[in-house]
């Protein structure tokens, strides 16, 4: 039963991470790909918190969320400058060089990871309860995100995304709501970050490298860039894909390269088949106005 | 009180120059023509007004308070409407979403107002609504509201560049060759809108290769070559002048 309930903690914190990835990437077009970190900083946060100031978890949760999105400032305040691939490319420096930091300072724990981070829940119902906590904040987060973009909000990003400089000759203060976008959508994933260090009690840099931003990203293509429950149904296929690869019950020594390989075919068949990604993008909620006509 | 003043703005990009020393004027209700060839710099100062590049000197006035500091969103706030050649409409948007995010005061812009006054918000959005309905209304679209900017013939989605850049109600219109490629219908409803604009007390710039749309519509034009003012007066002077017709036509 612990198990099922891991797999369901972690579909409920990678529902979070791939919705607000897709927040920023997929509805606002922002080109970072620095996701990870913010999840690490809202982990390393909490975690920290809980073991030396044995913090409550729900604000050590909050404190890490908020750290996220202060921090977010150093992948926003660029981006208003550049943009598409010179974004990018600062984001995946910035990714890197926040990660060495963290592997390299006592505090972190260095290379080999932070643990006896303390547990809020001990018990027969941990298990039950974490899943609860997972499931309920991934439901949040797509509601919350699924009102901003619907709204008048979503209207302006979307234009902001269609032609940046026609939305700023309109008037419309554009790095305003990049600044906004990257908070809301960094400091969703440091809550992530929160919930995954108190469950799983154990904090390792190696989860936040490149290749969790290829995960993230792997989600919100094949789910569908820019819709809503598109990051639902990626994080749980590749949640679960890697668990059905194991009742294959192959050799130990096949199982990494062979799920590397299914995620880099599914990528390369989604971009090449099925690009809009599985769930396509729901058009924003019409603009409910006075019949037209009226002469 | 002029709405809108260049005092000897001038910029440069490395060699080319594309103002210098511009003086301008320009008066509500006037409609002023911004003529010249290919690559006088017509469109490059509407980008210096509108603040998409900064002057090297000069100031620029709006209503007599200096712009020259303010990025670009912040003179569209203080009044400079504008559209442009390619029309840069949101592609992925109706007729009707692409003119209410456009008023000078946006509700939905602010997340912060979003969360804490919703019904401020809701309110603001309807009324711009009513506003967009009424301006398409005037130029006999307000049946495509609510279509894709792109299911629209040419004509039309330069008519939803103006509809869109009206919806910034703002003393200063600037019009970036409105009239190219604009024809039948479309070209009867942009001049008369316009004209209406103008009447209402606008301050309206057009850059337009169309002659005969100039004549038309506007009492005095500048005419502009290399970056500079050559000519300026009443638009049936300013068409028998020779330097014009040496510079469009040849000697």
């Amino acid at each position: 039963m612990d198990y099922v309930f891991s797999i369901l903690i972690l579909v409920g914190i990678y529902i979070v991470l791939a919705a607000s990835f897709n927040l920023i990437i997929g509805r606002a077009g922002l080109a970072s790909i620095a996701h990870p970190i913010f999840f690490a900083l809202g982990a390393y946060t909490a975690a920290l918190l809980a073991i030396h100031f044995g913090l409550n978890p729900v604000l050590a949760t909050l404190a890490g969320a908020v750290v996220a999105a202060v921090f977010s400032l150093m992948i926003s305040l660029p981006s208003l400058r550049i943009s598409g691939d010179y974004l990018m490319i600062t984001s995946i420096g910035f990714q890197l060089g926040l990660l060495q930091v963290i592997k390299n300072i006592e505090i972190t724990g260095s290379q080999g990871g932070l643990s006896n981070i303390p547990t809020p829940i001990a018990g027969p119902e941990r298990g039950a309860v974490f899943s609860i906590i997972a499931l309920a904040a991934a439901a949040g987060t797509v509601l919350l995100i699924r009102w901003i973009v619907r709204g008048p909000y979503g209207r302006a990003i979307n234009a902001m995304r269609d032609d940046e400089l026609a939305f700023i000759a309109l008037g419309r203060d554009a790095t305003r709501i990049k600044i906004a976008i990257f908070a809301v959508g960094c400091g969703l994933a440091g809550v992530a970050g929160g919930i995954y260090a108190f469950y799983f009690q154990y904090l390792t840099p190696e989860q936040y490298e490149i290749l969790a931003s290829g995960t993230m990203l792997t989600m919100v293509v094949v789910g569908g860039m820019g819709s809503t429950w598109g990051p639902v149904v990626g994080a749980l296929m590749l949640v679960a894909l890697p668990q059905a690869i194991t009742f294959l019950q192959l050799p130990p020594s096949y199982m990494a390269p062979v799920q590397g390989m299914i995620f880099t075919l599914l990528v390369i068949l989604f971009l090449f088949l099925k690009p809009q990604g599985l769930v396509s993008p729901e058009p924003p909620a019409p603009l409910a106005h006075r019949r037209a006509g009226r002469v | 009180m002029s709405v809108l003043e260049l005092r000897g703005v001038s910029k440069r990009f490395g060699g080319i120059v594309v103002a210098d020393d511009i003086m301008l004027d320009l008066q509500a209700g006037q409609i002023l023509g911004l003529i010249g060839p290919n690559g006088a710099g017509k469109t490059s100062l509407f980008n210096l007004i509108s603040g998409i590049f900064p002057t090297d000197t000069g100031e620029i006035l709006v209503a007599g308070v200096r712009i020259g500091a303010m990025r670009v969103h912040q003179r569209a706030r203080m009044g400079i409407a504008r559209t442009w050649q390619n029309m840069r409409l949101f592609q992925t948007m109706t007729v009707l979403e692409n003119m209410v995010v456009a008023p000078r005061d946006y509700a939905g812009e602010s997340l912060l107002r979003l969360c804490l006054r919703p019904g401020t918000v809701r309110q603001a959005d309807a009324e711009a609504c009513d506003r967009a309905l009424g301006i398409l209304e005037r130029m006999q679209l307000a049946h495509l509201a609510d279509s894709s900017v792109t299911d629209l013939p040419f004509g039309q989605q330069k008519l939803v560049g103006l509809a869109r850049a009206l919806m910034n109600d703002g003393p200063c219109l600037l019009l970036d060759e409105p009239m190219a490629g604009v024809e039948g219908q479309s070209y009867e409803t942009m001049r008369a809108v316009v004209r209406e604009e103008a009447a209402r007390g606008r301050a309206v710039c057009v850059v337009e290769h169309n002659i005969s749309f100039i004549r038309d519509l506007c009492t005095s034009a500048v005419f502009m070559a290399n970056g500079r003012i050559l000519e300026r007066g009443g638009i049936a002077d300013l068409l028998a002048s020779k330097t014009l017709a040496e510079l469009y036509f040849g000697a």
